[in-house]
């Protein structure tokens, strides 16, 4: 193997794979970088078992073949070199090494067999649609805040993704929940979606891709098994495993009849509820609403520290209430309503509580009350 | 040299040779050809007979018969149903063994004692950031869509902690999935463990097994240190190479020289052997001669309690045993008070190893001590 590419080339590739590169490893082939030249292109892979990421550039290829080399290092080398000179990656004698050279600096770093290096992509995939960049990340964006990190309860650990019909209008949706609150956020359905099985994409793999994807304004092609999942952007391709469980049915735990509606400001709430968190305990961060018609109190009392309370006007006809919310959770959606106005939709102060935006339907959230 | 420093090192999962363990193969065979295999199987037996090796060798088939490897993977193929596989050999050439020996096969989970980069050694458990992983591995899909295998070397490593974490995975094991626990001492485990995985004992190796498989990995040796070798290891090709390595032949030799000669030991003998095996970079042949003394010593015991010589390891080695244990009188009948003294000098001496090893004592006044303690035993 042998090829050259510019510095400034390589670099942003190698920052995007390696990012995937555990620091510890105990498999040593899994600290690599895979580096594959082929005619005038080269593509980079790293991977940590879980999900792999494979990135190709174009560079000027010398002779075709393939290495692995300690990801973190090449990238810190790279980093290093100087804007806008020439690399050249080479594969020495029998692979055992691979030479770095630009201008006059060159290294020689130690490789290991490419046979060892593990593959999660290659192989076709079922279902494949596309979408916007811009709509995906939004998927992401309203639903990942609300994943379980709770390792008993495995199949929460992801995002639902999945294919399904709103009012007879096909749409993909996205669901997370903990437990303690849900996101469920749709988009029509796009053209081959359709007939695809639902997947829950693990964190590791949503979070990847979202750095990934941050500045994308391109179509993402999508293209998924029971198995596994694959997004496709410009010269990037993410592979990941999804988890193998059952996504319970979510469904059940939206509120239909909920009579309370409540309207606020997002704003003004999230920056009322914020003040007046300070003062709740670290441990519970609980939030009291007392909302009577045309006002509400947001109040927070803690043992230690004393009490708070802002009242705040909102829009409310029906009875008096007193609710409470953990405020965390209530500023993470109210994060994630771009919309002047939210809307509450209440039961009781012990029933689960719906949260949307009133000027965009796609997304609504339910949030479960606190004792307080 | 080469060759021996290779085989030296060979880790079980990178090993493709299996010998002497054809049963135990076809009992995993058939329980995967029935279809119905438990989810989870534990192999017992003493160090050194190739359970982990045939752990690896099965999840190496099992992981290539998923990627339509060997037996040409799973449903029917154009002229029928294709031939249940008969054998679990998995080409040593193959990407699935060559990622299984790096570790990095994606479907292919091992739990093992870790190197512990602030000691510079490997830990002496396994313990539960080791075993962390485990839950996530299972709960994602497989890489290549059939089976996730775990192979556990060994479960007496685990501490209690990671033993009941792991518990948990094995109490609701995910479909497709294959918990492979390898056991020197089954006896040690949590009975919740045991009694939740289909049972595999291996047996020790024969002596013309194990003699074959000497001649392959240590072709330098001469036939009759093959065979001293092979008695020595009692059916283990891990401590016979082992004992090879330590030059554990030489010192059993020297050793029962040495006490040829109770109830009188030679006193410049012992001191010569102590100061050497007390100097630095004897740790090895420290750690071969305690292990071959203790072994020499409990098999005398036995041999002696049935009223017989244990058989020879090496010329008079046997005759030695009986003629001490039997009392210095020569006719006195075997056991009693006798045999009593011999078991407590064996329990004191296995403690005394421990400890030498766990505290770091002088070696050399180890030695002394244990000769001392053996003159004593035999003067009575």
């Amino acid at each position: 193997m042998k090829l050259t590419i510019e510095r400034d080339a390589l670099l942003g590739p190698l920052a995007h794979v390696q990012s995937v590169v555990e620091r510890r490893n105990t498999i040593p082939v899994l600290a690599n970088v895979l580096i594959r030249a082929e005619t005038g292109k080269l593509s980079l892979t790293a991977t940590d078992m879980d999900m792999d990421i494979v990135e190709t550039v174009e560079a000027e290829v010398g002779a075709k073949g393939a290495v692995t080399a300690p990801a973190h290092t090449v990238y810190d080398i790279v980093r290093k070199l100087p804007e806008g000179g020439q690399v050249e990656l080479a594969r020495q004698g029998e692979g055992e090494r691979m030479a770095i050279k630009s201008g006059r600096s060159s290294f020689a770093l130690s490789t290991l067999p490419v046979e060892e290096f593990p593959a999660l992509s290659g192989d076709k995939l079922p279902h494949e649609f596309s979408l916007p960049a811009s709509e995906l990340r939004a998927l992401i964006d309203r639903t990942r805040f609300a994943i379980s990190t709770e390792e008993t309860r495995y199949y929460l650990n992801g995002i639902f993704l999945h294919g399904t019909k709103n009012s007879d209008v096909p749409v993909l949706r996205a669901v997370a929940t903990d437990g303690h609150r849900l996101a469920r956020v749709e988009m029509p359905l796009p053209d081959g979606a359709s007939g695809m099985p639902g997947v829950i994409v693990p964190r590791k793999a949503v979070n990847e891709l979202r750095k990934l994807i941050d500045e994308s304004t391109e179509a993402v092609t999508v293209s998924l098994s029971d198995s596994k999942i694959r997004f496709a952007f410009g010269a990037i391709v993410l592979t990941s495993k999804l988890i193998d469980g059952t996504f319970p049915d979510y469904e059940r735990v939206i509120p239909t009849g909920n009579d309370k509606l409540l309207e606020v400001d997002c704003k003004g709430f999230a920056a009322a509820v914020d003040r007046v968190a300070t003062i709740s305990t670290e441990k519970s961060r609980a939030v009291k609403l007392a909302i009577q018609p045309g006002l509400m109190t947001v109040s927070a009392n803690s043992p230690d520290s004393g009490n708070a309370t802002e009242e705040i006007e909102v829009g409310y006809t029906a009875g008096p209430i007193e609710i409470g919310f953990n405020a965390r959770y209530l500023l993470d959606i109210t994060e994630q309503i771009e919309g002047e106005h939210a809307q509450f939709a209440m039961a009781d102060a012990a029933s689960p509580t719906l949260v949307r935006d009133v000027s965009d339907a796609s997304a609504l959230y339910v949030l479960m009350p606190m004792r307080v | 040299m080469a060759a021996a420093d290779e085989a030296e090192r060979m880790l079980p999962r990178q090993n493709p040779d299996l010998a002497g363990q054809e049963q135990a193969e076809r009992v995993l065979l058939d329980a995967y050809r029935s279809g119905r295999l438990p989810h989870a199987w534990l192999i017992s037996g003493p160090r050194g007979i190739g359970k982990a090796t045939l752990a690896y060798r099965f999840a190496r088939f099992v992981l290539s018969e998923t990627s339509g490897g060997a037996g040409g993977g799973p449903g029917g193929g154009l002229f029928g149903a294709p031939l249940p596989p008969e054998s679990m050999a998995v080409a040593a050439t193959s990407p699935i063994f060559r990622k299984v020996a790096a570790g990095s096969h994606p479907d292919l989970f091992i739990v093992e004692r870790r190197y512990d980069e602030k000691a510079g050694r490997l830990k002496t458990e396994i313990v539960v950031p080791d075993v962390q992983g485990l839950g996530n591995f299972l709960h994602l899909t497989p890489a290549e869509g059939g089976w996730r295998v775990v192979v556990v070397d060994s479960a007496d490593d685990m501490n209690r902690h990671a033993a009941n974490a792991i518990l948990k995975l094995i109490e609701e094991p995910p479909k497709r999935s294959l918990i492979l626990l390898v056991s020197h001492a089954p006896g040690g485990l949590l009975p919740t463990i045991r009694s939740r995985c289909r049972k595999l004992v291996l047996k020790p190796l024969d002596e013309t097994t194990l003699s074959e498989l000497l001649a392959r990995h240590r072709p330098e040796l001469d036939v009759d240190e093959r065979r001293v070798l092979a008695r020595l290891a009692e059916g283990s090709i891990g401590r016979a190479l082992d004992l090879s390595d330590a030059g554990g032949v030489e010192l059993y030799r020297e050793l029962i020289e040495l006490l040829g000669s109770l109830p009188r030991l030679n006193a410049g003998d012992v001191h010569a052997l102590a100061d050497r095996l007390g100097r630095r970079g004897q740790e090895q042949a420290f750690t071969t001669l305690a292990e071959l003394l203790t072994w020499w010593l409990s098999r005398a015991l036995a041999a002696s309690a049935a009223g017989k010589a244990p058989a020879d390891v090496i010329e008079g080695d046997g005759g030695l045993a009986l003629r001490l244990m039997a009392g210095r009188s020569g006719t006195q009948r075997s056991g009693g008070a006798g045999l009593d003294r011999w078991l407590d000098l064996w329990d004191k001496l296995t403690r005394l190893i421990v400890r030498a090893e766990g505290a770091n004592l002088d070696r050399k006044q180890v030695i002394l001590n244990a000769m001392l303690g053996l003159e004593a035993a035999a003067r009575h």
